[in-house]
């Protein structure tokens, strides 16, 4: 626990780092934030067409797709904001960039993954928490210390999930050998339609989201917050789900750095 | 401090001919070429050695330092770097070692020296008091306090390399492996970081470098490895090796009149007598274990009246061509593996 605690913090400064760097080009930094205000309204425009186009889809209320959605686009905020750096994976193998982060007494996959910050990441978590704050209010759950806990829990599970299949995702690069990350360009793209219940798609979309566990960010952990038959089952599994796909990730690169090769001078 | 045994690493390359047609192909039937970079090295190498690694391009060098650090996954052989597995055991290897790549910096691009190394220091753990001890001594050495304030990518080559020494002793290893630290930087700024290296020795820490420079060899090293296609072609004293294989000397006179003809090879057996760039040019090359400077001076007294002279000192330069050029398999037979 003092070590992730440790980890964490070491983490948090290399995040800082980075936007210092950024603040070291003040007009760079100014458009960074106005683009960033821009997106967020963009983002708002975009919510206020979801909030009237939303419909109850089969079982599950309007709220109730609402606070998927919500999740989903906080993941990837938090991801964005956070982890960033994970998208840049492809280009450190191919460069060579990996030799020195291989050499210092800090986790590989950490060091890249907080090696830059997507600024837009903090408009799509600041929208998925309001999204998010406003949904509780509307959806028929009774709130309580353990109902909220429990919230909090599945939705830390989500960001987790995501966050290993992004790790996942590119850390095929090692096998690839590619300079673009495609692979995980198609998993980001599909995790729109994680967006919404999974039951609107025909099975075989269905299997893809489930194999590919972006269900998990969304769908079954808000099933299993809103009680939904066996998908709520299926989600009350959803930490579990996000700490083995976390393991597996970490697994998964692990065996990557085997097969780094760095390049030639 | 650093062993190795049977170091190999295979590098397998796609075997893909040009063309679009033979892209396709290559990916219904892929089809490899296997490369190896390293054969089988064993390398032992003690606590506070120097150890010069010289080798032409492509010999294996930087792939050996990449295995020896754990950056590189080997393909067979073993290696224990003070007692650990340098890949396995990757965090605990790297609080023990320092690694400096020349032709790349580990700085933060856009951030000022002392924030790379503050964040090196959080990445290292090392307490403050520490750090701040570990900054003032390299201080003097590195003159590090002009460059704090400065963002990485406005250094000069010479203040970048410095930088990341500063960064790559941060945490005070025992083991230091540097590739090529001198390259691209200016006479004052290489002597500097000889000076420097001599100084780390001193203290007992174990040094490897990678380099074509020389100088760096002969000015920091006790000990040279040769490497080439992957195989070590001797291990041994830069002395023994320079005793050996670079035995020419040369004088180079300046006569007061024109001599066209002069010829010391019967004074002098074995040596050569070279015409220079005019008539009263003259250089005389000698093996230095047969005759002395003195008997060559003596010798063209005899022919002609001497107004100046030079001499050049046989360097490790000549060695590592005559090695590249072949001549190590004769001249060592007792040292080649």
């Amino acid at each position: 626990m003092r070590e992730a605690a440790a980890l964490a913090r070491i983490y948090l400064r290399m995040l800082l780092g980075y936007v210092r760097a950024v603040l070291e080009y003040r007009t760079d930094a100014l458009i960074l934030v106005l683009a960033s205000v821009l997106t967020q309204l963009a983002g708002i425009v975009f919510l206020t067409t979801v909030f009237a186009q939303v419909p109850a889809l089969g079982d599950w209320q309007r709220w109730e797709v609402i606070w998927i959605f919500a999740m989903v686009v906080l993941a990837e905020g938090i991801g964005s904001l956070c982890f960033e750096g994970t998208w840049h994976l492809a280009l450190y193998i191919n460069l060579g960039g990996l030799d020195y982060l291989m050499v210092r007494p800090y986790p590989v996959a950490l060091q890249v993954m907080g090696s830059t910050l997507g600024p837009n990441g903090f408009s799509n978590a600041v929208l998925g928490l309001a999204l998010l704050g406003v949904a509780a209010t509307r959806v028929d759950v009774d709130w309580g210390p353990v109902t909220v806990g429990w919230a909090v829990l599945l939705m830390l599970s989500g960001v987790l999930v995501k966050l290993a299949i992004s790790l996942a995702s590119n850390t095929t690069a090692f096998w690839l050998r590619s300079p673009s990350s495609s692979p995980a360009g198609t998993v980001h793209t599909l995790g729109d339609l994680a967006r919404y219940p999974i039951t609107v798609y025909s099975t075989g979309v269905r299997a893809v989201l489930v194999v590919i566990p972006l269900a998990f960010v969304g769908y079954f952990p808000a099933a299993s917050l809103f009680g939904k038959g066996t998908a709520g089952t299926i989600g009350a599994f959803t930490p579990l789900v996000a700490a083995a796909c976390i393991a597996g990730a970490w697994a998964y690169f692990r065996a990557g750095m085997r097969r780094y090769d760095s390049v030639g001078n | 401090m650093i062993e190795a045994r049977g170091l190999t690493k295979v590098f397998r390359r796609a075997d893909k001919p040009p063309g679009l047609a033979a892209s396709v192909r290559h990916l219904v039937r892929p089809r490899y070429a296997e490369h190896t970079a390293v054969a089988g090295i064993d390398l032992s190498i003690g606590a506070g050695e120097a150890v010069a690694y010289v080798g032409p391009n492509g010999a294996g060098k930087s792939t050996t330092v990449k295995m020896l650090t754990g950056i590189v996954h080997p393909t067979a052989g073993e290696i224990r770097v003070c007692g650990l597995d340098p890949h396995r055991n990757r965090h605990a290897n790297a609080r023990n070692i320092g690694v400096l790549f020349g032709q790349r910096t580990q700085l933060w691009w856009d951030l000022p020296v002392r924030d790379s190394l503050a964040l090196l220091r959080d990445i290292y753990r090392i307490p403050e008091r520490r750090y701040r001890a570990r900054l003032d001594e390299l201080e003097p050495v590195l003159g590090l306090a002009g460059l704090l304030p400065v963002l990485a990518r406005k250094l000069s080559l010479g203040q970048r390399m410095r930088a990341d020494l500063a960064a790559a002793l941060l945490h005070d290893p025992r083991v230091v492996y540097l590739d090529e630290p001198t390259i691209g930087l200016d006479v004052t700024a290489r002597d500097a970081m000889r000076g420097f290296l001599r100084d780390l020795r001193r203290t007992g820490t174990t040094l490897m470098i990678t380099t074509h420079d020389l100088g760096d060899i002969e000015e920091v090293c006790d000990r040279i490895v040769i490497l080439d296609a992957g195989r070590i072609i001797y291990d041994g004293p830069v002395t023994a090796i320079k005793d050996r294989l670079a035995r020419d000397r040369a004088v180079h006179f300046t006569l007061a009149d024109a001599c066209p003809g002069v010829d010391l090879s019967t004074d002098l057996p074995g040596s050569r007598t070279v015409a220079g760039e005019d008539e009263r040019r003259v250089s005389v090359v000698f093996d230095r274990f047969v005759h002395g400077a003195g008997d060559v001076l003596a010798a063209m007294a005899r022919h002609a009246r001497v107004v100046d002279l030079s001499i050049d000192e046989p360097s490790i330069d000549d060695v590592v061509r005559r090695v590249y050029a072949g001549a190590i398999g004769d001249a060592l037979p007792d040292r080649v593996r």
